[in-house]
């Protein structure tokens, strides 16, 4: 058998070799940051699923339950203060389209300052919950309660963090390739935030209106 | 488990077997084609024809879904079936049984690393020692005062899971007299090796006798003296003990206790240095036998 | 909030004080001893072949999918032979403590171990073997093949490769620093409670096994992410869903459980840890906890788990039949139904381990049903691979020996696994040795898989095939060790020996107890033999040298480029024609064809900083574990920062200019053979180092 040097020798005329292929960057980091919002989906389902089994009278033990702890009109402003943000973030992604680089710094900024009011209320809120003797460590229902409040509140602070990076980012580099999928990772990150809010608002906080 | 003596774990090993046949039907012909083809198609001495493009037939492939999917049809429909029969709670094969006499009540609640049995009809109690009367129906109420252990006493019934701050039933009818092991299946700390009793099954007659020497023990089983038997006890030597009062409702107040958040905490001595704690009791042992 | 716990504590150790350290345990000085010359032993001779500046720059700081997939397997292998002597030590207590005249050594009642030690030691093997030996062999072998089975040049994300390896690292060692610094959890490797709650372990154990089954869980999820987006972004072209290798398709269907599994574990243990360092009610008995919360969220993931560790086994077996029954794999399109199916019904069967939980009849009549279920698709691949042979022209080389021999121990291991899916028998049957002997059927299954594995594609990794005839010694003594030690374990779960059992009773079970010991003796004979074949092999590569297809028969596109593979893997992507490209080319003669000119090529630069966030990591969980709080925090906020920093590191790749990969590709045809080689060589130009 002979060694021939042809990118196209099958019979059919087909290439042997690919040439010039390359990955998309963009949509493959796209494709795995989805794939760890799943992930982080999981666990707040399994978080919900705890708090389901740990939600009945019984589970608070004589203590603070549903209608004691879960205040539907401060979760009603908290939601004001969330979805303003993604809002704004919304806005930034909007001028990232347009390559307005002023324009996404000043999005990002507002949504930025808009999700602290949201940590404030959220924070004053738990801390007012904290002072009437709904501990965590009170009943098990408090303890699932507080640990969903928790886990949504350190997204909160992890995107603000994130927020806070890619500022600088986007004022120091600019708009390169990998400032943009990570600002589009942001945006699928903070989306998911006001998605697991309405979860939260619905299972947690109207149901407290409701019992 | 291989030699039933009850009602319930004959209907078990019943079932056993009939699930193992239905499946060796199948398994072992899978086995033997294996072997058989390994042999007949090997390279150097092997008698099959090789066809190297060989990789799919349509008839096989339906065979290849249709016998596990038959299978496990089957397996299932007796499966079901099983589990109603001898379903802890209701199991309908003692249906029938259940009114020619009895049946018994026993509460049963283990502790770290004991077991505590409540007769509340006959007003008696016992540690580590479970007697029944032949061809009556026991009904058991379990629970614990500290972790998950698991019931169990193998010539007689399968497992079902002892949990704290909670209640399960369990059934069982003994239809010959003997002497059987009972023990903990589920892991449950230290003193768990040691968690055994001995199950009597005994006569009517020889039952009532039995009843009558019990409530004539000096000691009797108020929840404080119970609050004493649950500190946690390797029973390394098997002791056993009787109490001839009990007081009333209390495999409830137990499982209210427990609920409320009431623990007995395992001591150091017994994790990290068990034998000097086995010497304390040995000596305490002594003392007591004084 | 924080529980208090008394006893001796300080600001600076937490809770470590001297009296930690077991020195006056023999067994734990002893093993130290051993373990310490084994390190001085290592270190004086990397020192000796001068090899720091290689093992850092090459190995440690790498981001190349082969060389992290060969780093696993090192990690795996060390545990695999950690978890094998705790097997040994199990054996020999239960031979020697039965009955009540048993004699007692060193400080225990009967046998030479104490309840508290033996406990430690079953909940160690049980954790070692499944989450740092199956898992990561599995995670290293799935590393290496899958960017090569699809033609990619790494995998989408090589620096959260590294990190994934080092989490992992990280948990291995805070496993192994449990055996010398306290002690480990005695409450079995999936964890019982309340027995894991502070009052009944109120040791470090449990802290140290919560943390490291965590590390090692957020690695396995970064990892599985990586390897999807990998397969679904990566393939060359012409690599259609259809013609996807077999091995990635059983990695594809394992990582679509862990990505959706060990999330669910990782919040069951970190609600573990709020109820130990917060005093929260999540499982406790009392106080409104519900303790069967935790059975159900950790088993949503270990009954998963269990087949994510056996699809890339069974999809290695699928690679392994067919190249040695000279022939394609049967039922193509049915395997690949199957792997999904598989990993789709893993997730409704997880109550099949507490049916006798006493939940209603219909609830346990139900999770019967799914269990069983499992047996469907499994049962086609058995099939299939039965047909693989049939009509083939079947080679018993070693691959094959593993493989084939791995068919049997499906067959017992699923025949008694259904068993245990009919309820009624699982209520005599469950928690007793008889269970223990099931899954280890299934467990050694992996194994089998894995030796045959290594043995098959270790030509292609290395560039020279294993010895055979000291393989084979090994692969009979395996064997032989297994049947003794585990027939004799069923009949014992039969005969009502229940598992666990730190002390047995019964003297009737003595007997079956005492040949299971000789099993030991077997498996330990065999290990020599590794060993034997293992040294030999590296003395004779020369002669054993590995063209690009070691096996002559082999199908897919990872046997078309060089063995060793050089660190760019393809030094052009080939294009994909069929489901078995490498069986393709040969059959139209045109394998040997090469590229007519080649291009740039974009590589990832090494960096050090996943191994920095492996350390930290190990850092931050030994704070946790002793409560030496200021360790967790700086060890945390060290970590935040690296991860910041990195993020403004422009410098991640670089390129390989095309006249360079031309050079290469000639240098490497050229290799004498015999020339010694090393993995993932990066040709035979070592002006060509991958960035550091
Ligand atoms: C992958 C998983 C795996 C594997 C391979 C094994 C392998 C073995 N196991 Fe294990 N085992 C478990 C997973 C596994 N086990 C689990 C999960 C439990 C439950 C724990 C619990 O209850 O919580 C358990 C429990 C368990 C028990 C406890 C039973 C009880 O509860 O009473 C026993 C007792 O004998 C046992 C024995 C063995 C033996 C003899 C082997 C043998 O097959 C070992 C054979 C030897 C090898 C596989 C090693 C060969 C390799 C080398 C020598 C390495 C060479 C290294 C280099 C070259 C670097 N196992
Ligand atoms: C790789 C690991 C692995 C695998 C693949 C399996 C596979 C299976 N396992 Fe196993 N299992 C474990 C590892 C594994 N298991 C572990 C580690 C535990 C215990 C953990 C612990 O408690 O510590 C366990 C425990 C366990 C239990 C709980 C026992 C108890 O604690 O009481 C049950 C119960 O249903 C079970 C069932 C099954 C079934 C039905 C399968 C099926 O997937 C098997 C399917 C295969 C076949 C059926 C054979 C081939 C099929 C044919 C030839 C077709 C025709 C046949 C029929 C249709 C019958 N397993
Ligand atoms: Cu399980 Cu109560
Ligand atoms: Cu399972």
């Amino acid at each position: 058998m002979s060694v021939t040097t042809s990118s196209t020798l099958d019979a059919k005329g087909s290439p042997m070799w690919s040439s010039g292929h390359g990955h998309d960057v963009i949509s493959t980091k796209t494709l795995g940051f989805w794939l760890y919002m799943l992930s982080d989906a999981m666990m707040f389902t399994a978080l919900f699923a705890a708090y389901a089994v740990l939600g009945h009278a019984f589970n608070a033990a004589g203590g603070p339950w549903v209608r004691a702890v879960a205040h539907a009109g401060v979760a009603f402003q908290e939601t004001y203060w969330l979805f303003g943000s993604v809002l704004a973030y919304g806005l930034a992604m909007m001028a990232l389209k347009k390559g307005n680089r002023g324009g996404v710094l000043l999005g990002i900024a507002a949504a930025l300052v808009i999700a602290l009011g949201f940590l404030a209320v959220d924070g004053r809120e738990v801390l007012d919950l904290f002072r009437m003797g709904a501990l965590p460590e009170r009943s098990g229902f408090l303890s699932a309660f507080f640990t969903l409040v928790f886990y949504h509140g350190l997204h909160v602070v992890v995107g603000i963090a994130w927020m806070a990076v890619m500022l600088v980012q986007v004022a120091s580099v600019g708009l390169t390739e990998k400032v943009v999928y990570r600002l589009l990772n942001l945006r699928l990150f903070w989306h998911f935030q006001a998605v697991m809010w309405v979860f939260m608002f619905t299972f947690l906080y109207l149901r407290g209106a409701i019992v | 488990m291989l030699d039933p003596r009850g009602v319930i774990s004959v209907t078990q090993d019943h079932y056993l077997a009939l699930d193992v046949l239905i499946m060796l039907l199948i398994i072992v012909p899978t086995g033997i084609f294996i072997v058989w083809a390994m042999r007949h198609y090997r390279r150097d001495g092997g008698r099959g024809r090789h066809d190297a493009r060989w990789d799919h037939s349509y008839a096989l492939e339906a065979l290849v879904w249709g016998i596990p999917i038959l299978t496990v049809g089957v397996l299932s429909y007796y499966s079901v079936k099983a589990i109603y029969a001898v379903n802890p709670y209701h199991p309908t094969i003692m249906a029938r049984a259940t009114h020619a006499k009895g049946p018994l009540d026993i509460d049963v609640i283990s502790t770290d690393w004991q077991w505590v049995f409540i007769y509340p009809q006959q007003g008696i109690a016992t540690v580590n020692r479970l007697v029944i009367p032949k061809g009556v129906p026991v009904h058991f109420r379990l629970t614990s005062a500290t972790v998950v252990n698991d019931f169990y006493i193998p010539q007689l019934v399968g497992m079902i899971d002892v949990m704290p701050a909670m209640r399960v039933r369990q059934t069982l009818l003994a239809s010959r007299t003997g002497t059987y092991e009972g023990y903990s299946a589920n892991f449950s700390g230290a003193g768990f090796s040691w968690m055994n009793f001995e199950t009597q099954a005994v006569s009517r007659s020889a039952f009532r006798a039995w009843v009558a020497r019990v409530q004539g023990a000096p000691t009797h089983l108020s929840y404080t003296a119970f609050d004493q038997v649950a500190q946690p006890t390797i029973n390394i030597h098997g002791r056993v003990a009787y109490f001839s009062q009990v007081q009333p409702g209390l495999f409830r107040h137990v499982v209210a206790q427990t609920a409320a958040g009431k623990t007995y905490p395992t001591p150091m001595a017994m994790t990290e240095n068990m034998t000097r704690y086995l010497k304390a009791q040995a000596r305490r042992d002594a003392h007591n036998r004084d | 909030m924080l529980v208090h716990i008394d006893g001796p504590w300080s600001p600076l150790l937490g809770r470590l004080a001297l009296s930690e350290i077991p020195y006056n345990n023999p067994i734990l000085v002893g093993t130290f001893v051993f373990a310490a010359l084994l390190a001085v032993i290592l270190v004086g001779l990397v020192t000796y072949l001068g090899l720091w500046r290689t093992i850092w720059r090459d190995w440690l700081t790498s981001v190349d999918h082969k060389k992290i997939g060969i780093m696993y397997i090192l990690i795996g292998l060390v545990m695999l032979f950690r978890g094998f002597m705790d097997a040994v030590m199990m054996r020999a207590q239960q031979a020697m403590a039965d009955g009540p005249h048993s004699a007692g050594y060193m400080d225990s009642p009967h046998g030479y171990l104490t309840p508290y030690h033996f406990d430690q030691i079953y909940t160690a093997h049980g954790t070692i073997m499944i989450l740092f030996a199956a898992t990561p062999l599995l995670v290293g072998i799935m590393n290496i093949l899958v960017p090569l089975q699809i033609g990619a040049r790494d995998m989408a994300y090589p620096y959260l490769n590294a990190v994934s390896l080092w989490l992992t690292a990280a948990g291995a060692a805070l496993v192994m620093a449990s055996l010398f610094i306290g002690d480990f959890a005695h409450a079995g490797w999936f964890g019982i409670v309340p027995v894991m709650e502070l009052p009944y372990s109120p040791g470090v154990g449990v802290d140290y096994w919560m943390w490291a089954f965590q590390l090692s869980s957020i690695g396995t999820t970064l990892g599985g992410i990586n390897l999807l987006a990998t397969i679904v972004k990566m393939r060359a072209p012409g690599m259609t869903w259809g013609r996807l290798p077999i091995f990635t398709w059983a990695s594809l269907s394992a990582n679509l459980i862990s990505l959706s599994t060990f999330p669910v574990l990782s919040v069951a243990l970190a609600l573990l840890a709020l109820d130990r360092y917060l005093g929260t009610h999540f499982y406790t008995a009392g106080l409104g906890g519900n303790l069967m919360l935790y059975n159900d969220l950790f088993w949503i993931w270990g009954h998963p788990e269990v087949y994510f560790v056996i699809l890339p086994a069974f999809g290695m077996i699928s690679e392994i039949i067919p190249t040695f029954s000279e022939k394609p794999l049967f039922g193509y399109l049915g395997m690949v139904l199957a792997s999904l199916g598989i990993a789709g019904v893993s997730w409704g069967v997880w109550l099949h381990h507490f049916f006798t939980m006493a939940a209603s009849p219909a609830v346990n009549a139900f999770f019967s049903i799914t269990t069983m279920a499992v047996g469907i698709p499994t049962g086609v691949k058995v099939f299939n691979w039965a047909f693989t042979m049939f009509r083939g022209r079947l080679r018993f080389e070693l691959p094959m020996m593993w493989a084939s021999a791995a068919l049997f121990y499906l067959l017992v291991g699923g025949l008694t696994g259904m068993m245990n899916a009919f309820t009624t028998n699982d209520y005599m049957v469950h928690n007793s040795v008889f269970v223990v002997a099931h899954f280890h059927m299934m467990l050694l299954l992996i194994v089998y898989a894995i030796f045959g594995g290594v043995n098959y594609w270790f030509p292609k990794v290395f560039g020279f095939r294993l010895e055979q005839r000291f393989g084979k010694i090994f692969f009979w003594l395996f064997t032989a060790g297994t049947a003794v030690v585990f027939i004799p374990m069923f009949t014992l779960g039969f005969m009502g020996m229940t598992r666990r059992l730190a002390y047995v009773a019964f003297p009737q079970w003595r007997p079956l107890l005492d040949i299971e010991v000789v099993g030991i003796v077997i498996y330990l004979l065999s290990a020599v033999f590794l060993v034997a074949q293992l040294y030999v092999s590296f003395r004779d590569r020369a002669q054993n040298r590995a063209g690009l297809d070691a096996w002559e028969t082999s199908r897919s596109l990872e046997w078309m480029t060089h063995s060793p593979v050089p660190f760019y893997n393809f030094a052009v992507t080939p294009e994909v024609h069929a489901r078995d490209e490498r069986a393709w080319r040969v059959e139209h003669g045109v394998d040997t064809v090469r590229p007519e000119r080649y291009e740039d090529i974009h590589m990832p630069r090494n960096t050090a900083i996943p191994l920095w966030l492996g350390a930290l990591s190990f850092g931050l969980a030994f704070g946790l574990v002793w409560r030496m709080w200021w360790l967790t925090e700086v060890c945390g906020l060290a970590i935040f920062a690296l991860i910041v920093i990195r993020s403004f590191d422009r410098d991640t790749d670089y390129t390989i200019p095309a006249a360079d990969i031309e050079r290469m590709e000639r240098a490497i045809r050229d290799v004498p053979s015999g020339r010694p080689v090393v993995a993932g060589v990066r040709g035979a130009v070592p002006a060509f180092r991958q960035g550091v």
